[in-house]
């Protein structure tokens, strides 16, 4: 009897793996971040990867799994476990009338018991009815609605995260990185939301798979395209169209999708009869490209790729052209039902080129950052408590900041600065764990190196800017490896069913810096690899945060408070020369910065009426040697209240209503306190570093969507929009003159852009 | 490299369709207490040479700046020993009697002593360069003609050379200092335009223009001096008060320079 207890014991342990992909049904587009549980065993839980994988380990029965989306239906299947198991489960979208929808109380409340932290994620879907200007929807302007998330300027796509620069994001298309994200200076970023399927932004808590920049991941993913039946799509917009077409190359095995748009502004500046006028330019346009094919249960590849570029110019005497090209190859394996490897071969090159015919004056300017990469990420699933995360990343950067070629009759000498040349390498491990059923934790280590390496010269400064000593190095030899260890952690304690208190500290590492004189971000900024003079940067970010869910997780409530420190900050002497100075690091000046704050983010899913109130109370200042009498000032960006409203109303079947509203304190900027003349000129006395504000800003946009045709084989939608609907003049500059109507007189002048911008689309899919 | 700040042209193209509206604002600034503002040159032109002493007002005054009397100002020729204490011949204006005519390739000091602050400065007179003639480049923006003036000399090779100019349009100063380096031109012959925000040069116009060669801290100062000024808008950098090469915190600058001018109808 004892003996058969033991072999039923046994038996009952005999633990079995249950495997497989959670898809979209009509499309066959894998969903990311879908969860998967059993009935019977609520504990036994997953959620799908990257690549739509999930693995649940239970002991041997028979059990129900149940597949959740949101937004979709949520889907049972029947399993009876006793080997080894890979299901394949489809989800269906939920109707549009979302007033039939039934709230299931199985929903899942994953924003409680993942310990996750400082993590938003936005669907295409989700976004495609905040209103936005231009009416052109755009991934990288919606989350600047999110808390912590600030704008870089009136309609820029630029941001910044928990007050880290604008060049402190790592922005990831398809894994690859996108070195400059913006279109026309930045009033279009490079995302085309047709080929877009989601995208994921880690403020705070980054997994340790990610590591190169100290802000903030952005994470975006690219459509696979329907792998069932053809569709071409598009939409017509007042400045720009836009086209895609996906289908399948071997129905259910593999698929692909091609968006492209482009702008045409400049077309107007045609119909002109002035040369002066139609002669100058000003479009971009850009394609993204992708396909995967499904080998066998084990084995898929995908190909993906982005080219992007703008044009700009002005007649004949000046010209820009500049543009990111990316490419990612991708093959996943299942090894076993618990272990699960993605490896990707990942390009991206962002170039620039300008053309200068001026008089006499003939030059080419030519600039590029080029990456090669190799990625290996390997998910372990060892039980349903135990997750674990594992892999290495390497990349080879190649920096040519700039090649001009100036013609004979120029005044300017042709040449070219040296390339600079770096190898960047990464291992990781990232364990998640849940420790009870309330304790979830999940840490990790990244161990990173960045190497500088020749062939070139490398100079070292003394405080002065001067050159004290010149290395010379051969191609493929070390002048510098600079070494860190990366430590992630983060845990949730759920408190009760609906609530839940989150920690984390993060430490990343930032060896690519961009110098940039301009107030915003401009195309040709300069990249630089850490050196012998430049450090990496370093940020050690702790948060905390209380997270609830109200009416069965039809509201979800989440505040965060963090602080960061950052050590080896970048800032300019006065008067610094960073265009085509082969000494551009004895320009710069180092020190710290802190930024700390509060969030608060308050979100309606269901129902007629959706969005958000998000608020933001922070402040982000900078300690640079140099500046400032070295005593910390605020950094542009330190708005200390940032508020965001966004509504969705579903008014009909045809109609759907949005409308957003920010609220931001004015950026900190650095405004005169006197003033003097020399020869003739006003000169203003400037005593302290941004202690000035400008104007609050506040805009409120509306958008209305009106549903044409809806068939089976056609849907066409108009959507009309109005962005800054009460004409707010928000001041986008303050300059201090002399009066020109009285010389003996100064005054303060108030630019702003962008009132009332109207626009109308027209999209279609079939 | 001036030509390669691509903003100016970027938001030259975007701004008929985007910007609306500029008004004269109020801003409430606070006031600093007022500063000393030293300006003087030695040239190799004839003397006499000027120092003048002026202070820093609020924001919100009129353009008058008080001038500094009572100061002991003297010019130093370190290179060949003379110095001479120059005698104030207007309120705040100091000018030399005695010293001799500047000497490219000398090192002039300037020392001030206002009430109980010194204030020093060095600058060293470069080597002369000839401007050659003056040209004019017409540039057509959005229907818009724009009139540049183009300083036209040889750039010596092997050394770093340093200029400023300044133009005077009809007799009257246009008061706006322009800088070039040979940095990225060094032994070239150069043309290049003199870029301004307005069109202030009509054809029929007579125009003086001074070209200046100055020593690397002048150049920095002025340099600096227009860097502020553009960025004091939104094309640039936060603004921040010109690298002055006179001690103790003085604003100003005190340079050796040598003069150059040529004067030509505008066309």
């Amino acid at each position: 009897m004892l003996m058969l207890l033991t072999c039923t014991a046994a038996q009952a342990q005999q633990k079995h793996t249950i495997s497989g992909t959670i898809k979209e049904k009509k499309s066959g587009e894998i969903l990311i971040g879908a969860s998967a549980y059993l009935l019977q065993l609520p504990g036994a839980h997953a959620v799908t990867n990257a690549y739509g994988f999930y693995s649940i380990t239970a002991p041997a029965g028979n059990y129900t799994l149940i597949v959740s989306f949101a937004g979709y239906a949520q889907d049972t299947v029947a399993v009876t476990l006793q080997k080894d198991v890979t299901i394949t489960a489809e989800l269906e979208q939920e109707s549009a009338k979302l007033q039939d929808v039934v709230v299931s109380a199985t929903k899942q409340n994953d924003n409680i018991s993942k310990p996750l932290m400082g993590v938003q994620k936005l669907s295409v879907n989700e976004i495609k009815n905040v209103p936005v200007i231009f009416g052109e929807k755009d991934v990288l302007k919606t989350i600047q609605l999110l808390p912590g998330v600030k704008s870089a300027g009136e309609g820029s796509s630029g941001f910044y995260v928990r007050g880290g620069g604008a060049d402190q994001n790592l922005i990831l298309l398809d894994e690859a990185t996108v070195y400059n994200a913006s279109h026309l200076l930045g009033f279009f970023s490079t995302f085309n939301s047709d080929a877009i399927k989601d995208l994921t932004l880690y403020k705070g808590g980054m997994p340790a798979e990610y590591g190169g920049r100290l802000a903030s991941v952005v994470d975006i993913k690219m459509n696979d395209g329907n792998n069932k039946d053809y569709h071409i799509g598009g939409g017509i917009g007042l400045i720009s169209s836009r086209l895609n077409v996906e289908g399948p190359i071997v129905k259910d095995k593999g698929s692909f999708t091609v968006s492209a748009r482009r702008t045409y502004a400049d077309m107007f500046l045609k119909l002109s009869k002035d040369s002066s006028i139609n002669n100058n330019s000003i479009y971009f346009y850009d394609v993204n490209v992708k396909g995967n094919y499904r080998i066998d249960a084990k084995n898929r590849v995908y190909l993906s790729g982005y080219f992007g570029s703008d044009n700009l110019g002005f007649g004949n005497s000046f010209g820009i052209d500049y543009g990111n090209a990316t490419g990612t190859a991708r093959w996943n394996h299942v090894f076993n039902s618990k272990l699960f490897s993605n490896t990707s071969l990942i390009y991206s090159n962002y170039s620039y080129n300008i053309k200068i015919n001026s008089g006499t004056n003939n030059i080419l300017i030519k600039s590029k950052i080029q990456d090669l990469s190799l990625k290996e990420d390997l998910q372990y699933y060892l039980n349903s408590n135990n997750k674990i995360n594992f892999g290495f990343n390497t990349i080879y950067h190649t920096i040519s900041p700039g090649v001009v070629d100036a013609s004979a009759t120029s005044s300017f000498n042709s040449q070219a600065l040296q390339s600079k040349y770096a190898l960047e390498n990464a291992v990781y491990i990232g364990h998640n764990v849940s420790a009870t059923e309330k304790l979830n934790i999940n840490y990790g280590l990244r161990v990173s190196t960045f190497s500088v390496m020749g062939p070139g010269n490398f100079y070292s400064y003394d405080t002065a800017g001067n050159t004290i000593a010149t290395a010379h190095y051969n191609s493929g030899k070390i002048a510098k490896t600079y070494f860190n260890l990366e430590p992630r952690f983060s845990a949730s304690y759920q408190l009760t069913e609906n609530s839940s208190v989150k920690a984390a500290y993060t430490r990343n590492i930032q060896n690519l810096h961009l110098l940039s004189n301009s107030a915003s971000t401009s195309p040709t900024d300069l990249w630089i690899p850490s050196s012998l003079n430049v450090k990496p940067e370093i940020a050690d970010q702790v948060s905390l945060g209380y997270f609830r869910n109200f009416s069965q997780n039809k509201y979800e409530f989440s505040t965060e408070i963090y602080y960061k420190y950052m050590q080896n900050q970048i800032d300019y002497k006065n008067g610094a020369q960073l265009r085509a100075n082969e000494n551009v690091e004895s320009q710069l000046l180092f020190g710290t910065g802190r930024a700390y704050g509060a969030e608060f983010f308050i979100k309606k899913k269901e129902g007629k009426l959706t969005g958000w109130i998000s608020y933001t109370l922070s402040r982000t200042e900078r300690k640079i040697n140099g500046i400032n009498n070295n005593n910390y000032y605020p950094a542009k960006q330190d708005q200390t209240h940032n508020i965001a409203i966004v509504g969705i109303y579903q008014a009909s079947k045809k109609w759907t209503l949005s409308a957003n509203w920010v609220y931001n304190t004015g950026n900190a900027v650095t405004f005169p306190n006197g003033k003097y003349d020399i020869n003739g000129q006003t000169v203003f006395y400037y005593t302290q570093r941004n202690a000035y504000r400008m104007p609050a800003y506040h805009r409120l946009d509306l958008a209305a969507t009106l549903i044409a045709k809806k068939t089976k084989k056609f849907e066409s939608s108009w959507t009309f929009s109005i962005y800054n609907a009460y004409g707010r003049e928000n001041a986008y500059s303050i300059a201090f003159q002399n009066d020109p109507n009285d010389a003996t007189k100064t005054q303060a002048v108030q630019t702003a852009l962008f009132r009332w911008v109207p626009s109308v689309t027209y999209n279609f899919k079939f | 490299m001036k030509t390669s700040n691509i903003k100016p042209y970027l938001l030259l193209l975007l701004m008929p369709a985007f910007f609306c509206c500029k008004k004269v604002i109020d801003v409430s600034l606070t006031n600093a207490s007022p500063q000393i503002v030293i300006q003087g040159s030695v040239t190799n032109a004839p003397g006499p040479y000027h120092v003048s002493l002026t202070k820093t007002v609020k924001f919100s005054d009129s353009n008058t700046f008080p001038p500094v009397s009572g100061a002991t100002v003297k010019i130093t020729d370190v290179t060949a020993g003379t110095e001479e204490i120059l005698t104030e011949t207007d309120l705040g204006v100091y000018a030399t009697r005695n010293l001799p005519q500047g000497m490219p390739g000398h090192t002039y000091r300037l020392d001030v002593t206002a009430g109980t602050s010194n204030y020093t400065a060095t600058s060293v007179m470069p080597q002369p360069v000839t401007l050659d003639s003056v040209g004019f480049q017409h540039n057509t923006n959005f229907g818009k003609l724009q009139i540049n003036a183009v300083p036209n000399f040889q750039d010596p090779a092997g050394i770093s050379n340093y200029y400023t100019f300044h133009q005077y349009i009809n007799g009257k100063s246009l008061n706006k200092e322009f800088v070039i380096d040979d940095r990225l031109s060094d032994g070239k012959y150069i043309a290049r335009q003199l870029f301004t925000d307005s069109a202030y040069l009509q054809a029929g116009d007579v125009l003086t223009l001074q070209m200046n060669c100055t020593d690397k801290a002048v150049y920095n100062y002025f340099n600096t001096l227009q860097q502020a000024a553009d960025a004091n808008g939104f094309q640039s950098s936060t603004p921040s008060n010109p690298v002055s090469n006179i001690s103790n915190n003085a604003l100003g600058y005190f340079s050796a320079n040598t003069v150059n001018y040529r004067t030509s109808m505008v066309k």
